[in-house]
C-alpha cells in the first residue's frame, strides 16, 4: 500500500464502547468537543465502527496527524471494539502509523508495541507501561471520581487540538495529572468517599505514563500560523471582504 | 520548628488519611491523628514525629514500608462496599477483596498497589 504524509489538522479518535472503555470514551469525546477548532478535520470511530478494518481504512485514507484510541492492550497488543485486535508488534500494516502521533490509551503497550510502533516511522507515540487503572464505582460519565483518570490522560490530546506542540500537551497532561491527584489528597474532592482510591489510581497512572518521540512537532498549528500559511493569492480577497464588511456595518 | 507546621499538615490531609499508619518510631506505626496529638501535648516522642514530618520522611526501613503501605490498603479496602469498583484497561475488573487477594499474594497487580502506596506516603508526609 502506498501511502501519502499525513496531514495536519487532521485527528482519527477510535471510541469503543463495549468492555467498560466507555468509561473513558464519553470522555475522550467530551473532550474532542469541547477543543475542536475551526478548519480541523475530525473523524471518531464510535462504538461497533471502532473495529479494525474501519481504523484501518480511515488512517489509509484521510492520514490523521494524531491518532486516538482508547482501548484495551498489553505488552505486544492493542484491541479495538470488543477487544479485537488493532494491531500486534509482528503487523505488516504498522507503516498506517508512520508519520502520525499516536495516542494509546491502553495497558502495558509502552513495553513493546510502542516501540515497534516508533520503529515503524511514528513520530510520537503515548502510552502505559503497566496497567491504566480506573474506577467504575458509577456509571459511566457520571462523577468526577469516574472520569477523573481519563481527564488527566486526554488532557494530551486536548492540547493538541488548540495547537499546542506534542511537547507541551504532554507537559499539560502531567500537570493535570498533578493538579487531579491534588484535589483527592488535600482538595476539595478529599473527603469523598471514593478519594483514596482515585489519588492512588491517578498516581500509578502518572507514574506509568510514557511518551516515546519529537516533542516539537505541532499537529494542528495556531489561528495565526494557519494565517501566515495563507497563500498571497488569497491575501487580497479575504482582505478585501473585511474592509466590505466593516464598510457595510458603518453603513447601516 | 513549630507545632503550626504540624496543625497545617494535619488539617490538609483528609478524614480517612488521618486514621492510617504512616510514621515509624521505636518500631511503632503512628497515623497522622496519634501524630498530632503527640506534637500537641509537647511529648519526646512528638518531637520525634515532628521532626519526621518537616523532614518529609517517615523513617522506616523498606520492609517495614511495605509492611506499612500492605497494612494502609487493607484498612482502605475493608471499607469499600463488595461491588466491582476498579478496572484496567487489560480488561481485569476488581472489587476490593479481589484487590486484596492479589496484594496479599504479591502478584503483579498487588506490587504495583503496595509500590505505589509507599509512593503515596512520601507524598502524604510531604503535604503542606
Amino acid at each position: 500500500m502506498i501511502l501519502t504524509p499525513a496531514l495536519q489538522n487532521t485527528f482519527l479518535f477510535a471510541e469503543p464502547q463495549k468492555h467498560y472503555i466507555n468509561y473513558g470514551s464519553v470522555v475522550l469525546h467530551d473532550i474532542v468537543s469541547k477543543n475542536r477548532q475551526a478548519g480541523q478535520i475530525i473523524t471518531e470511530l464510535i462504538g461497533d465502527d471502532a473495529n479494525a478494518d474501519r481504523i484501518k481504512q480511515e488512517l489509509a485514507t484521510i492520514q490523521p496527524i494524531v491518532f486516538c484510541l482508547i482501548a484495551h492492550g498489553n505488552i505486544n497488543v492493542v484491541s479495538c471494539e470488543c477487544t479485537q485486535k488493532l494491531f500486534d508488534t509482528s503487523s505488516t500494516d504498522l507503516n498506517l502509523l508512520a508519520d502520525k502521533i499516536c495516542s494509546l490509551t491502553s495497558c502495558l503497550t509502552a513495553v513493546n508495541l510502542g516501540p515497534a510502533i516508533m520503529d515503524a516511522g511514528a513520530v510520537v507515540y503515548t502510552g502505559y507501561k503497566t496497567e491504566f487503572w480506573f474506577y467504575i464505582g458509577d456509571d459511566p460519565g457520571t462523577t468526577r471520581a469516574v472520569n477523573s483518570p481519563f481527564l488527566a490522560e486526554f488532557v494530551f490530546v486536548g492540547s493538541l487540538l488548540r495547537g499546542k506542540t506534542a511537547g507541551d500537551a504532554r507537559a499539560d497532561q502531567l500537570l493535570k495529572y498533578d493538579e487531579e491527584i491534588n484535589y483527592w489528597i488535600s482538595g476539595d474532592g478529599k473527603n469523598q468517599t471514593d478519594a483514596m482510591e482515585l489519588s492512588r489510581i491517578l498516581e500509578m497512572n502518572k507514574t506509568n505514563s510514557v511518551f516515546l518521540g519529537e516533542g516539537s512537532i505541532a499537529p494542528s498549528p495556531r489561528a495565526s500560523v494557519l494565517a501566515a500559511g495563507i497563500s498571497p493569492i488569497l491575501m487580497f480577497p479575504l482582505g478585501l471582504l473585511a474592509v466590505g464588511y466593516f464598510i457595510y456595518k458603518e453603513l447601516r | 520548628m513549630s507545632k503550626e507546621l504540624i496543625s497545617r499538615w494535619y488539617e490538609k490531609l483528609s478524614d480517612a488519611e488521618k486514621n492510617l499508619p504512616l510514621l515509624i518510631v521505636g518500631g511503632v506505626a503512628y497515623t497522622p491523628r496519634a501524630v498530632y496529638d503527640e506534637v500537641m501535648r509537647d511529648s519526646p516522642i512528638g518531637n520525634q514525629l515532628q521532626a519526621l514530618v518537616e523532614r518529609g520522611s517517615f523513617g522506616t526501613s523498606y520492609s517495614d514500608e511495605q509492611s506499612i503501605a500492605k497494612l494502609r490498603l487493607t484498612e482502605i479496602m475493608r471499607t469499600k462496599p463488595e461491588k466491582p469498583l476498579f478496572a484496567t484497561l487489560s480488561g481485569k475488573v476488581f472489587t476490593p477483596s479481589e484487590l486484596l487477594q492479589e496484594i496479599q499474594n504479591d502478584t503483579d497487580v498487588g506490587r504495583q498497589w503496595v509500590e505505589n502506596e509507599a509512593s503515596h506516603m512520601r507524598r502524604i508526609v510531604s503535604v503542606r
